[in-house]
């Protein structure tokens, strides 16, 4: 009975929390989105032009064909080298075609996403299906138009297949209220659609790192299928710059329950690509919490700028991104230099500050320090060794293996001797075992002893100590 | 008046000497409350199916075929034949309208086939199948390719599956028998549905479909 009514509170919680299709229609649609409002969201040409005039990036617009007389007379050859056409009234990224490039030594044969050729036969069939309405809503008439192809950011080429993720920003009461990343997948044919089985990732508002993922429709996923790659913790960059462009957007655009989708381009940043009158839902799940809460939080707040808006946004509804990513991830988050305390013999510490680098292997320290936690001995006993000095690179293994054998049975605070590259090149490293406390968690290690003083960090911990770890730049 | 042996409203009884057969009340009469159910099971169960209108006619459909199993097997013929000549028509790359004719063509075809081998069989309850219901559930055809094209297969499929069940559905309560000889003693209680369905369009809460779409989170509350 008591298990009973547990879960019954449980769903009366959900009731309260969460946003259903019944509720979103009716009390967010239906009156804060206008029939006026909702055209220009509807059409992606309108919504382009009408941006533009207020001075939000959207993609550029290359031509585009309304008629059967415009479809005859065009230049096809005229277009750029990289585009993409779509259906201005399309949905769901239907219709869509992305061309990469021209063929080599061809005015007429583009290449596509998938590497496949394309010809303007090809293209004319595409936009004359267009005019005639197959990719719009109930099939009415509709307008083909060419666009500028958007570039790759480099931070997101490992995560999206075929295809540019984009960034789904819902905007109430001129608040972010909530974000996700929608990376395209092999599932969603390189569109960003989740019923299509698009990967959407959860974004903390306040600090723009993504924290849950879940794929399709219900699956709650931690890593990029098929790799090792972590979808939480990803740092969207310009997150500032991106709030700002949906914010405006719905202040130009007068939706006011607005989903606006921001792509960011290599070369030009954030721009934004659509906007949406009739967002989806799933944006909960892929954040993992409910949008009803917090668009009723946002209701009741006045706010006259757009900074204040996002200020506001970011309070209310994000911020506890660490805590979050700890929980989920078993990991704390750390900046780049973080406090450390070294344990030596006989119980010594000593607390100093540290590089958290993650180009570096393992960790190394300064010899003055390793000598202050009682390694004095081990130090002078390396020293004193014979160590060759002009050895050749495709050497080293066998003077690490031959070294290791020789000495390492010698000085009982000798863990091992190894060879460490770095950006001076390689040298010949004494370790030693040490304890660190590190935010908390204690790590007992092989760290290489060497000159550090005149860097600005005497204690570099390396890659090997910070599996525990994630580390945010920004810190 | 042929075998009406339950007590019918006088109302009924005016509308009966008038002309009007009782079959065609029935059906009349029946249409507010499939419609009711049809909105029930979208805003509070969740089953979508392929809109108000579709699993409306095909449950009339069902109900003017001699037996559901006839039924059922149109419908399914129907969506089956659908599929396959849009995969065989894809590479042709043909504009939309012209496509639905030839599949509309295909599938009309394939019904009169179905047809044929049925009164071959010995199955005269399909043969004799009137045409009308036949008319009515070939023009799925274009829902369905609609559906396809705008949310993909699997979402199609889905939603057929949704319209066949809520037609069954609807085909055993408009042929339940106590609820028609209520409703022919008390066929005002039809309007009932008016003030049922504003509540229906008012309803905000969550649907019963979407306490299992987000139960990832309400798992982790």
């Amino acid at each position: 009975m008591f298990d009973f009514l547990k879960k019954f509170s449980i769903y009366l919680n959900a009731r309260r929390d969460i946003l259903g299709m019944n509720a979103r229609n009716l009390k967010y649609i239906r009156p804060y989105n206008r029939t006026n409002a909702k055209r220009i969201a509807d059409d992606k040409l309108l919504s382009k032009r009408i941006l533009k005039k207020n001075g939000i990036a959207v993609p550029k617009l290359i031509g585009k064909i309304i008629s059967q007389e415009n479809l005859d007379n065009f230049n096809w050859q005229t277009l750029p080298d990289s585009f993409v056409l779509k259906p201005n009234k399309g949905f769901g990224g239907e219709g869509i075609i992305v061309v990469y490039g021209r063929k080599k030594n061809s005015m007429d044969t583009w290449i596509k996403a998938d590497g496949s050729l394309i010809t303007i036969e090809d293209l004319k069939n595409h936009a004359r299906n267009i005019i005639d309405g197959s990719y719009s809503l109930s099939g009415v008439p509709d307008i083909a138009f060419f666009e500028e192809r958007l570039k790759l950011l480099k931070l997101f080429k490992p995560y999206a297949f075929k295809g540019i993720p984009d960034i789904r920003i819902i905007v109430f009461n001129k608040m972010p209220v909530m974000a996700m990343l929608r990376l395209p997948t092999k599932e969603s044919h390189g569109k960003a659609n989740l019923t299509q089985g698009a990967i959407g990732v959860g974004i903390d508002l306040a600090s723009g790192i993504t924290t849950t993922a879940v794929m399709g429709k219900q699956k709650i996923i931690e890593y990029l299928p098929g790799t090792k790659l972590l979808l939480s913790g990803i740092k969207i960059p310009y997150w500032t710059d991106i709030l700002t462009l949906a914010v405006r957007s719905q202040e130009i655009s007068g939706l006011g329950f607005l989903g606006a989708d921001i792509a960011i381009d290599k070369e030009l940043g954030p721009v934004i690509l659509e906007l949406n009158a009739r967002p989806g839902l799933a944006i909960q799940i892929a954040n993992l919490d409910g949008l009803k809460w917090r668009l009723k939080k946002a209701a009741g707040i006045k706010i006259k700028t757009v900074k204040k808006g996002i200020r506001v946004g970011m309070d209310l509804f994000g911020g506890e991104i660490e805590e979050e990513l700890e929980e989920i991830s078993g990991k704390k988050v750390i900046g780049t230099v973080e406090k450390v305390k070294l344990i030596g013999k006989d119980g010594k510490e000593i607390e100093v500050e540290a590089k958290i680098d993650t180009g570096a292997h393992s960790t190394s320290i300064d010899t003055e320090i390793a000598k202050e936690l009682g390694f004095a001995g081990v130090i002078e006993f390396f020293n004193s060794l014979e160590l060759p000095k002009n050895f050749k690179r495709e050497d080293i293994k066998q003077i690490e293996e031959h070294l290791r054998k020789k000495y390492i049975h010698q000085h009982p605070d000798l863990a091992d001797i190894s060879a460490i590259y770095s950006s001076h090149g390689v040298s010949i490293r004494p370790k030693i075992i040490l304890k660190l406390i590190l935010n908390n968690i204690e790590l007992v290690t092989q760290v290489n002893v060497t000159e550090r003083k005149e860097l600005a960090k005497e204690i570099i911990v390396g890659r090997k100590n910070l599996n525990k770890f994630l580390i945010d730049v920004s810190k | 008046m042929n075998e009406i042996n339950f007590n019918i409203s006088p109302l009924l009884t005016f509308f009966l000497n008038e002309g009007v057969p009782f079959e065609t009340i029935k059906l009349i009469l029946m249409l507010p409350i499939i419609a009711t159910l049809i909105a029930f099971l979208r805003q509070v169960v969740g089953i979508k199916a392929f809109g108000i209108y579709t699993p409306l006619l095909v449950t009339f459909a069902f109900l003017a075929t001699n037996g559901l199993r006839y039924g059922i097997a149109i419908f399914i013929t129907i969506i089956l034949i659908g599929m396959l000549t849009r995969v065989a028509l894809k590479s042709f790359r043909l504009l939309y309208l012209p496509r639905v004719a030839i599949m509309l063509t295909i599938v009309a075809l394939s019904i009169l086939i179905m047809l044929v081998i049925g009164g071959s069989l010995k199955r005269t309850g399909l043969a004799s199948v009137s045409i009308f219901p036949i008319l009515i559930m070939i023009t799925l055809v274009e829902k369905f390719i609609a559906v396809q094209i705008e949310k993909g297969d699997r979402a199609a499929i889905l939603l057929a599956a949704e319209t066949l069940i809520i037609s069954i559905l609807g085909f055993y309560i408009a042929s339940w028998e106590t609820l028609v000889h209520f409703i022919a003693f008390y066929p005002w209680i039809i309007l009932l549905t008016i003030p049922l369905n504003i509540i229906l369009g008012k309803w905000t809460g969550l649907r019963l479909s979407e306490y299992f779409r987000f139960g990832e989170i309400i798992k982790r509350k």
